[in-house]
C-alpha cells in the first residue's frame, strides 16, 4: 500500500495539517535502495550530492570527515569478496541459529560472549544480516556503482562519529531529491580488519571508517513511504516537580 | 508505559533464532493483488523474502530470468523465527499494493525497546 504524497506546500510556510513541503516529502519517501543499475551517476552529480555533505553542520565547524569515492568496478568486485570473506570468518565461528546441536553447543555461548562485547556490531539485525551473506543470500555492497566512503576525523570536536551522520544524512537526502537512490552501509567495517583495505584507502590514526554510502540509479525504483512505530514523546511542560505528559507521535490524538 | 528495564532484562541477551525471545516483523501477502513479478523479492535487505522458485540472488544475478516467480513468503530459522526487520521497503517498492504489515520489529530482553509502541502508522501531517 504506497502511500502517495503528490501535492506539495511551498517552502518556509506553516499551517496546522497542511501537505508536506518538497524538502518533507524528500524525508518521507527516502528509503534505503538496495538494488541499482549498473551504470554510476554522471561525475558532476556526485559532486553535487557531496556538496550537499560540504554544508553540513558539525560541531565547532570542525569538518571532521574525509570522502573518498569508490567507482571503480575492479575495486568495488575486490570490496565485495573480500567483506563476503572475513564474514564468513566470523559466522564460522559464531552462527549458532544455523547449525546442527552440537556446534550449537559450542557456538552459542562464544556468540553470546561477544555479543556483550561487541553489543552494536552483532545487535541481531547485522547478526542475521551477516549469516545471510555468509551463506550466498544477500550481498554486502548491493552490486552499487557509487561506494562514499565517509572517513571520519577522530580529532573532531566533540562527538565525531554524529558530524558523520549529520553530514551523511545530507548526502542521502540530496541523492534522493535528485532521482537517485542511496544507502548507508555499516558492514565496510569488515573491510577494517584487513590491512591491506585500511592501506589502500589511508585509514591510519586519526581516521577512522565505519560507514559509507551506496549510490546509484534506483532499479526498481523503491522510494515511497512507509508506517513505523508510533513513538511515546513525553513532554515537560508543566511545573519543576510534575510528572511528564505522554502523548504517542504519529497518532491523531 | 514502562520507564526501565528490569535487571534480567539487561543482562539476558536472547536467542536471535528463537520466535519467543525475539518479536520480527510481520507481513502479509495479498494473493489475489500480487502480480508475482519479484520486486519485493529483490529489494529485502536481508534476503529473507523468497518464493517457491526463486531467491534474492538468482534474481539478482539474472539466473531468474522474466515470468511469474510466485506469491513470495519470508523465509524462517529452524526455530521458527522470521527476520522480517520491518523496515517495509518491500511494501513501498511494490506496485500493486499487494503487501501489508502486521507488526514490528522489537528484540526482547537486553535489546528491547521502550518507547517504541507496537501501532505501525504513516506518516502524520500535524
Amino acid at each position: 500500500m504506497n502511500m502517495k504524497l503528490e501535492e506539495l506546500s511551498p517552502l518556509y510556510e506553516y499551517q496546522e495539517g497542511m501537505p508536506w513541503n518538497p524538502v518533507e516529502k524528500v524525508i518521507m519517501e527516502r528509503r534505503s535502495i538496495r538494488g541499482f543499475k549498473k551504470e554510476p551517476l554522471p561525475d558532476t552529480m556526485i559532486e553535487r550530492i557531496l556538496e550537499a555533505g560540504r554544508f553540513a553542520p558539525s560541531a565547532g565547524n570542525a569538518q571532521p570527515w574525509r570522502f573518498i569515492v569508490v567507482k571503480s568496478p575492479e575495486i568495488l568486485a575486490a570490496m565485495e569478496k573480500d567483506a563476503v570473506r572475513v564474514i564468513k570468518f566470523f559466522m564460522f565461528l559464531l552462527d549458532y541459529t544455523r547449525t546442527g546441536f552440537l556446534l550449537r553447543l559450542i557456538k552459542k555461548p562464544l556468540a553470546k560472549f561477544y555479543i556483550r562485547i561487541l553489543g552494536n556490531e552483532l545487535h541481531p539485525v547485522p547478526f542475521e544480516l551477516m549469516s545471510q551473506i555468509a551463506l550466498g543470500k544477500t550481498k554486502v555492497f548491493h552490486d552499487a556503482p557509487t561506494l562514499i566512503l565517509m572517513v571520519e576525523d577522530s580529532r573532531g570536536v566533540s562527538c565525531p562519529p554524529m558530524d558523520i551522520g549529520i553530514c551523511g544524512e545530507n548526502i542521502v537526502l540530496s541523492a534522493h531529491s535528485l532521482g537517485a537512490g542511496s544507502c548507508w552501509i555499516g558492514l565496510i567495517k569488515v573491510l577494517m580488519y584487513l590491512p591491506w583495505w585500511r592501506k589502500r584507502f589511508g585509514i591510519r590514526k586519526p581516521y577512522r571508517l565505519e560507514v559509507c554510502i551506496a549510490l546509484g540509479w534506483q532499479k526498481p525504483k523503491a522510494d515511497g513511504a512507509v508506517p513505523r512505530e508510533a513513538q511515546v514523546i513525553e513532554w515537560f511542560d508543566r511545573g519543576l516537580n510534575d510528572a511528564p505528559r505522554y502523548t504517542k507521535q504519529g497518532v491523531k490524538s | 508505559m514502562r520507564t526501565s528495564f528490569s535487571f534480567f532484562d539487561r543482562i539476558r541477551i536472547p536467542d536471535y533464532d528463537s520466535p519467543k525471545q525475539m518479536q520480527a516483523g510481520e507481513l502479509l501477502f495479498d494473493q489475489e493483488k500480487c502480480r508475482q513479478c519479484g520486486i519485493c523479492v529483490q529489494i529485502c535487505p536481508g534476503g529473507c523474502l523468497l518464493t517457491e522458485t526463486t531467491t534474492k540472488m538468482d534474481i539478482i544475478s539474472g539466473k531468474a530470468k522474466g515470468g511469474k516467480y510466485g506469491v513470495p513468503h519470508v523465509a524462517k530459522t529452524r526455530k521458527g523465527a522470521t527476520m522480517c526487520i520491518a523496515c517495509y521497503d518491500c511494501g513501498a517498492a511494490c506496485p500493486h499494493g499487494a503487501i501489508t504489515i502486521k507488526q514490528n520489529f522489537n528484540p526482547g530482553y537486553h535489546y528491547k525497546r521502550l518507547t517504541q509502541t507496537s501501532d505501525m502508522k504513516y506518516p502524520l501531517r500535524y
